[in-house]
């Protein structure tokens, strides 16, 4: 038996544990890390599963070509020669900018860095982006707009100190568990307050001392109306407002016509709701906001975001212990994927590609020319893109955007007209069933590296077995195409080279190394060597100097009910499944937990549509239709259907709308217009 | 009194030599610090500390292991392990669970793969001024092959069982300890637990006399995240799943621990759940240790270990529940 500690490849709470090894190389067990500063020898049930789907036997293990429409096995060098050339061939028929290169949250920092670089440096595009566009892009921004910088303010442990927890969007004790315990722990041993605001009666409801449940999509009117109060109260926080911020005069101005009682129309919840959360929130010393999903998927997710660093700032709750604006990373490695550049308008550590001293700075450290400044696609247009026929190639690296993009059939029609894909995975996805070629990658246990969790810490991933049959770690496999492209700044001895040249690239990272970070993560911003990591961002200033109050007005979602699709369906995560199920449904108990897609529906909403609790029954939206079984919860709220995007079988995504923010193009996955039948 | 007491330094000479004819695993501290029952020279011994937070029955019963192997029409059990293992680090509670278990496994259907580790494995308890934070471990008595009773610093070695005694002379040389040591420690030691016992007995006889409702097991259970850790790190939790994984060759039978703390856990394949409300599930947690193993074992079956105390993220483990549960109903 043999233990390595690593980091869990599930959500961004980045708890630590131990994988154990039997004789055979086979992983057959998890220990909790007891010393580790988040898992403190806890896990989730997830994490007690992160072993079960590496040694399953539907690993892909050897390279695949697509021959007369049949894959074939291949060797490696058939495969990648294939990779590049048909890449250069789309490129010198289209132009640069007809491939695109999509990243992984799934994947290590030093992975996310090289898929950057093989875009930009050796392939002259920034058509490089991953899922953050589906999940946290809309963070991002409107974050960065505000306070200058797009990730979780505070710490984890900040859960514990906070005097009121305003959560908004997130259903931690689902998705991110060992937080959601922090939040519990905080309410039900120091009586912390607890302010819900989600549509569906999540855990922490029932724990809740204010539990509103709005119409979804109504983020913005409700956030305004809280802010209304409080200024109408007198109960802003005016010396952090003059000191620490900017634009306040604006804020004022676009929270004046948020009244409680028209927002409360809006929101469809009473104005005495909006006023008790309002005078709950400024009341604490310390205010703490949680968002995630429920906050950022929308076509006015900028804006959602927005105005919670409003909130934040207004009541002076940024940058000290129990307070600020924490958006939760739903992915072990999505903050990291997004400070590596893995998106089309930053390299490493949010330096923008528009800036050309920055390209300079890159162009002389990847000893390249001609670093391109253009910016063109995201992962949501590029579909578009691919499906309007300008979009040649993609290479999709730990991806299922069959199962993760909007509209199933529109991202079918997209990858179907592609002249070339190429996806590389671990196990053969709905994806890559429309490939080109196919090559087998190795999973979190078989490789080195880091990933950096919600809190901005980043830790290592550590090697327990080697890779299975012909499967090779990503940053190999993209090493060895940018080789076989011609260019020779690709070549590291190991992962730790890696890090040492995104460090002296990248000043958030700069005091990173592997040696400094072997036991215990370090939290960015760590700009040196001797630097101890930041617990908590914004302190003294904020990351653009002052606080941007940036106020935003209400704008519907793009498709409400109507008559013919009376209901309003919202997609997300369950409890035991992650994404697009490849690695939980290849879980024994995860698997057993939760078999059949399903679809959250209210007693009242079921029984007037004759649905019995666990039959079948369909949800069908403008995009078409699926079958599910009646999930009859009083988690969901009468007119409101939530459903999972893990089945492939029963698609969420085959239903959702391919409505994305002006901005952030993040698709609006928490509001379309459905309707529901009972299955004969 | 003259006693066999010996330096860590002996302790550890003793244990590599006994390598020739077990499988010795033992306390050891892994990279970051957690310590763990490890092979020797996994890591530095780590002895002193306390109880160790995994499952310590994970020893005998993994937490994922093969059960048998289906090749070429026949089916095979997994190979026998070469040596018997020789496992240091038990402490008295953890003695009194895999006496249970043992007891579980060999009832009616003697569960062969646990006893293919189990059957001659000597057991090494550790007791004394070794807990967590210089605290006293119970002494152990003689439900254990051998006792480890620190002193603060050495430990003073007692053999109970047969192979135990061999062992020890095996290592000849003996000290002399003065008496009083030896006696303030079992003294120390016979005042320990007797307030969590008589919680336990509390909480049990509130259950047997249905005096606990329905209200309070679902103010419970909305703290229940569904983690599982305190089955998996309970030490007579038992409950496993099968599955079958092919191997290239043929087919292998695994088991996985379970937890009764999932909905699937007792789901008929009809979709009819006997246990399928959370209240249900976080009342059989407790009701199955404290009652119903009551009726059928005659004895409580939780021994005060702390393991699911320690490892529940929101502070539901048994002793945590038993105590709001007698301070509302007692």
């Amino acid at each position: 038996m043999k233990r390595t500690l690593t980091t869990c490849p599930y959500c961004g709470t980045g708890c630590m544990f131990y994988l154990l090894v039997d004789d055979k190389d086979t992983l057959v067990g998890i220990e909790p890390s007891s010393e580790h500063v988040t898992a403190k020898g806890q896990l989730c049930v997830k994490g007690w599963n992160a072993h079960h789907f590496v040694n399953h036997p539907d690993r892909l293990t050897t390279p695949l070509i697509r021959k007369n429409g049949i894959l074939e096995e291949v060797g490696w060098d058939e495969a990648l020669d294939l990779v590049v050339s048909k890449l250069k061939q789309a490129q010198s028929a289209g132009g640069k900018d007809s491939a695109m290169f999509v990243s992984s949250a799934k994947t290590t920092n030093e992975e996310n860095y090289l898929m950057m670089k093989l875009a930009r440096a050796v392939f002259k595009t920034n058509n490089i982006d991953h899922c953050a566009r589906l999940c946290h892009s809309s963070t991002v921004i409107g974050l960065m707009e505000t306070l200058g910088s797009g990730a979780m303010t505070n710490s984890i442990d900040c859960m514990e100190k906070a005097d009121c927890i305003f959560v908004t969007g997130p259903n931690t004790t689902e998705q991110h568990p060992l937080i959601g315990t922090r939040i519990i722990e905080n309410v039900t041993k120091n009586g912390a307050k607890l302010i819900v605001a989600d549509n569906r009666k999540i855990r922490l409801a029932r724990l809740a001392d204010i539990h509103v449940r709005w119409k979804n999509g109504t983020d913005v009117p409700f956030l305004n109306s809280i802010m209304n109060v409080i200024i109408a109260e007198g109960l802003e926080d005016n010396e952090f407002i003059s000191k620490r911020t900017e634009n306040y005069e604006e804020l004022k101005i676009v929270v004046a016509d948020y009244p409680p009682e028209k927002a409360a129309e809006i929101c469809g919840i009473t104005a005495q709701e909006i006023v008790d959360v309002a005078r709950m929130f400024a009341a604490a010393k310390r205010a703490m906001i949680v968002y995630s999903m429920g906050i950022t998927q929308h076509t006015h997710g900028v804006d959602n975001v927005k105005c919670c660093a409003n909130l934040a700032m207004l009541t002076g709750n940024v940058g000290s212990p129990g307070t600020g604006v924490n958006p939760l990373r739903g992915q072990n490695n999505v903050q990291g994927a997004c400070d590596m550049g893995a998106l089309p308008n930053v390299f490493s550590g949010y330096q923008k590609v528009t800036d050309p001293d920055v390209r300079k700075k890159f162009e002389k450290a990847w000893r390249v020319r001609n670093l391109p400044g253009e910016i063109v696609h995201t992962v949501t247009t590029a579909i578009n893109a691919a499906a309007e026929g300008s979009l040649k190639a993609m290479y999709i690296m730990g991806e299922n955007p069959m199962m993760s993009d909007p509209d199933q059939n529109h991202v079918r029609e997209a990858l179907e007209k592609l002249d070339f894909l190429v996806v590389q995975d671990i196990f053969p996805t709905i994806t890559s069933d429309y490939a080109d070629v196919i090559l087998p990658a190795t999973t979190y246990a078989e490789k080195d590296g880091t990933f950096t969790s919600t809190e901005r810490r980043v830790q290592r991933v550590s090697k327990a077995i080697e890779p299975i049959n012909q499967s090779r770690p990503d940053w190999q496999i993209l090493c060895d195409i940018a080789a076989l492209a011609g260019y020779e700044g690709m070549k590291y001895d190991s992962v730790s080279d890696i890090m040492d040249e995104i460090a002296s690239v990248t000043p958030i990272y700069g005091g990173i190394s592997y040696e400094r970070i072997d036991m215990i993560g370090l939290q960015w911003p760590c700009p040196d060597r001797n630097h101890p990591g930041t617990k908590i961002l914004h302190v003294d200033k904020f990351s653009r100097g002052l606080g941007k109050f940036s106020p935003a007005r209400y704008r519907p979602s793009v498709e409400m009910p109507d008559e013919e699709y009376p209901f309003v369906l919202s997609t997300g995560r369950s409890y035991f499944h992650f994404h697009s199920g490849t690695m939980t449904r290849r879980s024994q108990l995860l698997d057993r937990e939760q078999r059949f897609p399903y679809v959250e529906i209210s007693p009242q909403d079921a029984a007037e549509h004759a649905i019995a609790p666990g039959s079948w029954m369909y949800v069908a939206t403008r995009r078409g239709e699926v079958k599910v079984k009646a999930n009859v919860t009083d988690v969901a709220k009468k007119g409101v259907l939530f459903m999972p995007f893990h089945y492939k079988e029963g698609p969420a995504n085959l239903l959702t709308i391919n409505a994305l923010d002006p901005v952030a193009n993040i698709p609006e996955y928490k509001v379309c217009a459905a309707k529901i039948r009972k299955a004969q | 009194m003259k006693v066999l007491v010996l330096t860590e330094q002996k302790l550890m000479e003793f244990l590599a030599s006994a390598r020739t004819a077990y499988d010795v695993r033992v306390p050891v501290s892994l990279h970051d610090g957690t310590r763990v029952i490890g092979r020797l020279g996994e890591g530095p011994l780590a002895i002193k500390g306390g109880a160790i937070n995994q499952k310590i029955t994970s020893i005998f019963f993994p937490h994922m292991e093969t059960v048998l192997k289906c090749s070429n029409g026949g089916f095979e059990s997994p190979e026998p392990a070469p040596k018997p293992m020789l496992v240091v680090g038990f402490t008295k509670q953890d003695a009194d669970c895999l006496e249970f278990i043992d007891r579980f496994y060999n009832d009616k259907f003697r569960d062969d793969v646990y006893f293919n580790k189990r059957d001659n494995a000597v057991i090494v308890c550790v007791s004394g001024r070794c807990g967590a934070n210089g605290k006293l471990l119970k002494v152990s008595g003689d439900n254990c092959d051998m006792e480890l009773i620190c002193d603060g610093q050495d430990y003073i070695v007692r053999a109970y069982t047969d192979v135990g005694k061999s062992l020890i002379e095996d290592i000849g040389s003996t000290e002399i300890v003065p008496e009083e040591t030896l006696e303030q420690i079992e003294k120390e030691s016979d005042q320990l637990c007797v307030e969590g016992l008589d919680l336990l007995n509390a909480a049990s006889k509130l259950l047997l006399e249905d005096k606990v409702p329905d209200e309070f097991w679902q103010s419970i259970s909305d703290r229940c995240i569904a983690c599982t850790s305190c089955n998996l790190a309970c030490p007579t939790c038992t409950c496993f799943d099968v599955f079958d994984r092919t191997n290239g060759c043929g087919i292998d039978r695994w088991r996985i621990w379970d937890s009764c703390q999932l909905d699937g856990f007792m789901r008929e394949a009809s979709g009819h759940n006997p246990m399928g409300q959370e209240l249900i599930r976080t009342r059989r947690r407790i009701h199955h240790k404290l009652a119903a193993d009551v009726t059928r074992w005659g004895h409580i079956t939780c021994y005060q270990c702390g393991r699911c105390d320690n490892v529940c993220p929101t502070g539901i483990g048994i002793m945590s529940v038993c105590k709001e549960m007698v301070e509302k109903y007692g």
